[in-house]
């Protein structure tokens, strides 16, 4: 047969095309909920880690379907707010059913938007309530979760994580431990100007909301501190309402708040 | 049998792909700073490698001339969506350490190179082998590699802590440039033993 005529060319490459994108189609339908299970437990630990309920390595070693049981067990209620700090929706907590908030991008953009963002509040039965943050690192997107004592100012924890910081510098948000707890005790200054300091030299002023930047990784130190405190801010109607003395009426304190910061 | 010998061991040692033949440099510079992410990185590629041989070969009469590299593109590319994929769904927290280089290895050189030079011309068997040494000989110095890179950047090996405290873990180590300087060592002991490989 002649292999280089164009007739055969085309019906050639057309039944190759066909063929792979048959066989791609077909695998990646068959992986993606076990690919799915493994993002789902893999943000439940950080989650948890950030939450003081284990380290995350112990966590993540458990197994997918113990993380999702370790999850329902310790959550009390996980649910949805607006940029004015009022509850759009509740997200499911049974072992059945756990509903996350895990790409956090869109989210990320409606902040900066003003738009309406359905940011995530995830309160565990300890009294811990944990919240994402998310930004922009040196190479790629740096995220994390951070978890606040009852008071919903003080820190109880932190876990981070990110795409493709340098191993060994910027890397160090998520390799080495005893950055994330650097962050325990610290307070986040809600109503405040500069909700949280990570930076050069930070810790030497005392400050209670502060945190010396890694050595050798300004630019995702630079980008973690932007995410934490884009985030915060945009959770601080939600924080300031939660922690007022139980009124019925968070949303109009949150637009007071509002409006007093412009 | 002397001739598949010649084309398993060849991979490895004299035809070295990135000591000889100079190829997949980038890669080698970007997943060895932690040995776990090298080996990884290597299994992919020798599956990568030698599946797309042994598939090319065996399609090998039949592929029109004139779309040949379109045709080995698909094959590859393929090959390493199907790798990525089960990576994703079984090794999850490996894919993620090792995230778009797995997805680059459609553009090593190594892969195309192989096709292009001896699976084309060559029965499905030899091919495969041709296809899994060259894999191996390109594993092999991301391994040598990624040691000394993360004994001496982390002080750690497969991230276990061997290196006492007192060690203060060398940042230059784990900078691409480092990689470099150590590939240039491997190429200048490799050529030291092997008088062949030297030019006169």
């Amino acid at each position: 047969m002649n292999t280089n005529s164009n007739v055969y060319t085309v019906i050639y490459t057309t039944v190759i095309v066909v063929v792979v994108a048959a066989v791609l189609a077909f695998v990646a339908m068959s992986l993606k909920p076990k690919q799915q299970a493994n993002i789902k437990a893999e943000t439940l630990s950080q989650m948890m880690a950030a939450a003081q309920l284990g380290e995350k390595d112990e966590l993540s070693a458990l197994g997918n379907d113990n993380v999702l049981r370790k999850y329902s067990e310790n959550i009390d209620k996980a649910f949805t707010v607006n940029l004015k700090g009022e509850k759009v929706a509740d997200l499911g907590t049974a072992y059945e059913n756990i509903e996350l908030i895990d790409n956090l991008k869109p989210q990320d953009k409606a902040i900066d938007a003003g738009g309406d963002a359905t940011l995530p509040v995830y309160v565990f039965k300890s009294g811990v309530t944990v919240v994402p943050v998310y930004g922009a690192g040196l190479w790629g997107p740096v995220w994390g979760y951070v978890a606040f004592q009852g008071d919903n100012r003080t820190i109880a924890g932190a876990y981070f994580d990110h795409e493709s910081e340098t191993p060994g510098l910027g890397a160090k948000i998520k390799d080495e431990p005893w950055f994330r707890g650097k962050f325990i005790g610290k307070k986040a200054l809600f109503g405040e100007n500069g909700i949280f300091n990570l930076s050069k030299n930070a810790e030497a002023e005392g400050a209670d909301n502060a945190v010396d930047a890694i050595t050798g990784a300004t630019m995702t130190s630079k980008g973690l501190n932007e995410a934490i405190n884009t985030w915060l801010k945009a959770y601080e109607p939600y924080f300031t309402a939660a922690s007022a003395p139980a009124e019925e009426v968070p949303a109009e304190e949150a637009a007071t708040e509002k409006t007093e910061e412009e | 049998m002397a001739n598949l010998k010649e084309t398993i061991l060849n991979p490895i040692l004299k035809g070295n792909p990135i000591t000889v033949l100079v190829l997949g440099i980038c890669s080698s510079l970007a997943v060895t700073v932690q040995l776990k992410g090298a080996c990884v990185m290597a299994l992919s590629v020798i599956a990568v490698c030698g599946l797309s041989s042994l598939i090319v070969s065996l399609l090998r009469n039949t592929i029109p001339n004139r779309v040949r590299i379109i045709v080995q593109l698909v094959v590859v590319a393929l090959m390493v969506i199907l790798v990525d994929q089960f990576l994703k769904a079984y090794a999850y927290a490996v894919d993620k350490q090792l995230s778009v280089y797995i997805g680059l290895i459609i553009t090593n050189c190594i892969v195309m190179g192989r096709i292009e030079a001896f699976a084309l011309g060559n029965k499905p068997i030899p091919s495969l082998l041709d296809g899994l040494a060259n894999g191996f000989g390109y594993g092999l110095i991301l391994v040598v590699v990624a040691f000394f890179r993360e004994l001496l950047g982390s002080g750690t090996l497969f991230g276990f802590q061997v290196l006492p405290d007192a060690y203060i873990p060398n940042n230059l180590v784990i900078l691409p440039p480092f990689a470099l300087i150590l590939l240039g060592c491997i190429i200048w002991a490799h050529r030291a033993f092997d008088k062949e490989l030297q030019e006169k």
